[in-house]
């Protein structure tokens, strides 16, 4: 990565002032010179510990030529911009002109901020990123902190609780008696989604849902002599992977999940109510795993007598 | 020497911004506390469990009552320009982390995780059955019966036999820059699981539950290299996975009187599968109209070539030989997406962007020969059936943004599904959705959005249903029409002067299945959700929460093969309240963090048969009260100590479940398994030591 735009280039300058003509950047006041002395002069003001935690970052890696803080590099007006006046003298109830400032609060556009991250990130974020619901409403900082040692985004014991504060209605669905293992912290969010987008549905870490369940039920992937058709189709036709009130994260309680499409003549179709109840008659489509007490290969079989999914 | 001011080069916002050339010689950095050396909190701890409970250690493994000792901690070292990181989370449990990562930043890195995962499922249930192996034998005394009323030697044969799996996973991954604008990157992981799963076995009207050994692993890869430019980007990978089962069948006694030869079964079990993927993404950026191209298109193929087991292992029996030994199953599919976002107007953004999915089963068809359970051979030749779909979808999205406060957006989407083999061949589903975001300033911020969609079937194919034994008026959930209203408020007010913060989201969504005359009719599903929190100082925040879900939906059934004639309805709902706080730096010495969470679930089925009057089946109801509660203590600089508490409460009623023992049900050996009910706290202390730098 190289932060400078090269010199000589009218073209390129022609560009960029023609953009800047077209785009109505009012809010940015971090225009200007540089610092005399780059970080050193931030320091010798911002000695409190959210800046010096930086410096536990990747962000502060001196050995990486492309890092921030890599040789020849802006060290923190790489991502705070020129901070020139902010540092400068200024006159007795004059406010100091602020450097770039980061989060959806912040004066400065979204694109502005994300795009200085983009300028290091691009990579790592995927082809994704520009278009996708992140990208149009979030700042990277309202997900990442950049001046820490661990990014609790990027830890799996804390990612959800980062996620979580905007997405409040999974995080509902989390606490559900049957859920992913979200809550005790041993699950990710980015273990089925790609947060920082792609092209999928639900920005799915994989391309479809059934790929993105397989990574970790690679069992069911088949193909299988006798498939469930829609199983092979789409998981989330039985099941909520965000959590449910019912065991194995299924939408309904059998047997009536299994009867919204099965509706044979006989033992299929029957209505199971509160006469199969161990106090009156105990039915076997009713109790203990209903339909799977002897249809138990519900996601397919792989026996040559298992076509009604019983063996 | 600077050639631009910032404010120009920021107008360059897209890809990215970038500042001017300084001449930065004199930016010593002296100042600068960069991390040399090596510095590292170890932490060791004990944690006292007050009950067996094993969905108390589901995730966590504390699942049996007693003493638990911990390790855990993380350490970094940097000299000349090379990383390690470390870090290690619950060393003394089933769910235990060692990560280690390291490399030389903007080179080179490499990573390493072990994590382990316990489930935990049931800690009350009971087999007859001794294991060996993948087979399941009775005890020699065992006197079979046509009911399990008759099973004289069940009390003294049953033994506890949890049911649980672990899981451990390896991950490893490397990533090497050769130059500013590559990268080339492999990750692998593996899955191994372990332990003991419910399955199981039929004998025709009976069936047996059966803990079936779970011994499996999954290997995966992702390979490839990744390339930027200032404008463009792209990836070129591979991804493998490949599973594998130890376990290539279950063979159990069966416990009831059964046909001549059927004393035993046999089950298929998972088969060892392989699926590989190459894809090819990229993303471009035109300064035209700021325009953003992303791009992808992968093909993967699936393949299964297990040896198959035979019709049946009853030795009376003699069906046909197998058309084949080995499914050779194959599954090809592919995916292409296209997405195109532009700016043609400063205030306005456009999307478009189409993707298609394809899954392609090219696995042969047989006819094979069906024997019932082991039991009897069924006399009807049977085809496999190859399921195969395409799935499309077109989105189109704009926005413009009416005022500062105000940003308009609408959309369109369609998607459409082509079958084969299935009563619908042809679905789509067309949805138009409006949404406006209103923020009059800093303290609002209000969203709505709101919407219809209607997914269409060419026809629903009744000779295919009959063929299949399905009601013709049945409409399968995932195969009949529907229309859906759906729409959602989010609101979220927050005062910078007063640092106090809230957001509700109200979320409801209505589906009519109107043309179903059998089948799911309708379901009506509301959300909300609501925070509140208040950051009373710099070092104490408060937080409310909470969350109302609820599901109501209506099934229709026949029981006579004909029009309806049973009504089931279900009302499904889930709450949860909660807070919490957190006291930083007491006297700079103790952090106090206290959270607490009531969740209720409840489910109501009535039924309703002919004309009778509706018949509920009993509540189905979880409650679950759960404290978290920690005091960090500093003892000096380098010594913490840490007092947690962990508290839940889990109760359950469920009519699949409650009174339902193991002879219960006269044709099913079930396993007994009790509804959740438990009330367990775990208490622990650990110190923190710091070594190292400071």
């Amino acid at each position: 990565m190289n932060l400078k735009i090269g010199t000589g280039n009218s073209l390129r300058q022609l560009l960029l002032v023609a953009a800047a003509v077209l785009l109505p950047i009012t809010a940015i006041s971090a225009e200007g010179d540089y610092s005399r002395k780059g970080a050193d002069t931030c320091l010798s003001c911002h000695e409190d510990a959210q800046t010096a935690a930086v410096f536990r970052s990747k962000h502060a890696v001196p050995s990486d030529p492309n890092g921030p803080f890599g040789h020849g590099q802006l060290q923190c007006e790489a991502c705070h911009g020129p901070s020139g006046d902010h540092a400068g003298r200024v006159r007795r109830g004059q406010e100091r002109p602020p450097p770039l400032r980061f989060g959806s609060d912040s004066d400065t556009p979204l694109e502005v901020q994300n795009g200085l991250c983009m300028n290091c990130h691009k990579a790592d974020v995927g082809v994704g990123w520009h278009g996708n619901a992140h990208d149009e409403n979030l700042a990277c900082v309202d997900c990442h902190n950049s001046h820490t040692a661990s990014d609790p985004v990027l830890s799996t014991a804390t990612q959800a609780e980062v996620c979580f504060e905007c997405h409040q209605q999974q995080k509902s669905q989390s606490l559900k008696p049957y859920a992913h293992p979200i809550k005790q912290g041993k699950m990710d969010c980015s273990s089925c989604h790609s947060t920082h987008g792609n092209d999928n549905d639900m920005q799915l870490a994989r391309m479809t849902v059934n790929d993105t369940c397989y990574q970790c039920h690679a069992e069911k992937r088949g193909p299988y002599l006798w498939e469930h058709a829609p199983v092979a189709e789409d998981c989330g036709n039985c099941h909520n992977p965000h959590g449910s009130n019912h065991p194995g994260m299924v939408e309904l309680r059998g047997p009536m999940m299994c009867q919204g499409c099965h509706s044979q003549a006989g033992h299929p179709s029957i209505a199971a109510d509160s006469d199969g109840l161990p106090g009156a008659s105990p039915s076997m489509l009713l109790l203990g795993q209903n339909c799977m007490n002897c249809h138990n290969q519900v996601h397919g079989s792989n026996h040559p007598s298992g076509s009604r999914l019983m063996r | 020497m600077k050639t631009l001011s910032g404010a120009i080069a920021l107008a360059l916002v897209a890809p990215a911004a970038a500042w001017a050339d300084v001449d930065t010689s004199d930016w010593a950095c002296e100042f600068c506390p960069f991390e040399e050396g090596y510095t590292a909190d170890m932490g060791v701890g004990a944690t006292y469990v007050s009950d067996d409970a094993a969905r108390f250690g589901n995730g966590l493994g504390y699942d049996e009552k007693g003493g638990y000792a911990n390790l855990d901690g993380e350490g970094r070292y940097a000299k000349d320009g090379k990383q390690m990181r470390w870090a290690a989370e619950d060393l003394g449990l089933k769910s235990r982390v060692l990560s280690i990562e390291g490399g030389s930043q903007g080179q080179y890195m490499f990573g390493l995780e072990y994590r382990e995962l316990p489930y935990r499922r049931f800690d009350t249930t009971q087999t007859v059955y001794l294991e060996s192996g993948d087979a399941l034998q009775l005890p020699s005394a065992w006197v079979t019966a046509p009911l399990t009323s008759g099973f004289t030697q069940l009390a003294s044969s049953l033994g506890s036999r949890n049911i649980e799996t672990d899981r451990q996973i390896l991950k490893l991954n490397g990533e090497y820059l050769p130059s500013s604008a590559f990268a080339l990157f492999a990750d692998y992981r593996r899955q191994q699981r372990d332990g003991v799963a419910i399955t199981t076995g039929s004998t025709y009207t009976q069936a047996a539950y059966l803990p079936r050994p779970i011994d499996d692993h999954t290997d995966e890869m992702d390979l490839g290299i990744r390339y930027k430019a200032e404008n463009f980007n792209m990836a070129l990978a591979y991804y493998g996975s490949y599973y594998r089962n130890g376990v290539d069948s279950l063979t159990w006694d069966n416990p009831f009187t059964s046909f001549p030869g059927a004393d035993q079964g046999r089950t298929a079990v998972e088969p060892d599968n392989d699926f590989q993927q190459l894809s090819f993404s990229g993303a471009y950026f035109a300064e035209v109209m700021r325009t953003n191209i992303v791009f992808s298109a992968a093909m993967g193929r699936g393949e299964q070539t297990a040896t198959l087991l035979p019709y049946t292992i009853n030795p009376t029996l003699s069906p046909p030989s197998l058309p084949v030994s080995s499914l050779d199953g194959k599954v090809d599919t592919s995916n292409y997406t296209f997405t195109i976002t532009s700016r043609p107007f400063d205030k306005t953004r456009v999307s478009l962007s189409y993707r298609q999915d394809e899954r392609e089963n090219k696995t042969p068809v047989s006819m094979w020969s069906r024997v019932i359970t082991d039991n009897v051979t069924s006399g009807d030749n049977e085809f496999n059936t190859a399921y195969s779909f395409k799935r499309q979808k077109l989105n189109l999205a704009a926005s413009y943004r009416l005022f500062d406060s105000l940003k308009v957006s609408a959309g369109y989407d369609r998607r459409q599904l082509d079958r084969d083999y299935q009563e619908v061949a042809e679905q789509t589903e067309d949805t138009g959705w409006g949404k406006l975001d209103y923020r009059p300033n800093s303290i609002f911020d209000i969203s709505l959005r709101g919407g219809a969609s209607r997914r269409d079937i060419d026809r629903y194919d009744t000779d295919i249903a009959l063929s299949l034994g399905q009601n013709p008026l049945m409409r399968k959930y995932n195969l009949a029409y529907r229309y859906r209203e759906f729409g959602e408020l989010t609101a979220a007010v927050s005062f910078p002067s007063a640092p106090v913060s809230a957001a509700i989201t109200v979320m409801q969504s209505d589906d009519s299945y109107s043309r179903s005359e059998l089948g799911m009719v309708s379901s009506d599903e509301m959300r909300v959700t609501g925070d509140i929190s208040w950051a009373v100082g710099e070092s104490t925040s408060i937080y409310l929460s909470g969350g109302l879900d609820s599901i109501e939906a209506t099934q229709l059934g026949s029981q006579d093969f004909g029009a309806a004639n049973w009504t089931a309805n279900h009302d499904d709902s889930f709450m949860h309240a909660g807070g919490g706080f957190r006291i930083l730096g007491i006297n700079d010495k103790a952090d106090l963090v206290f959270d607490y969470t009531r969740s209720e679930g409840e489910t109501d089925i009535a039924v309703s048969r002919y004309s009778n009057a509706a018949d509920s089946l009993p509540t189905l109801d979880s409650t679950m009260d759960a404290l978290r509660m920690s005091l960090s203590f500093t003892v000096s600089e380098r010594l913490a100590a840490t007092f947690s508490l962990r508290y839940e409460r889990f109760k359950t009623s469920d009519w699949a479940l409650d009174g339902v023992l193991v002879d219960t049900l006269p044709t099913v050996l079930t396993m007994g398994a009790s509804a959740y009910d438990y009330d367990v706290w775990a208490a622990g202390v650990g110190f923190r030591y710091r070594i190292g730098n400071d």
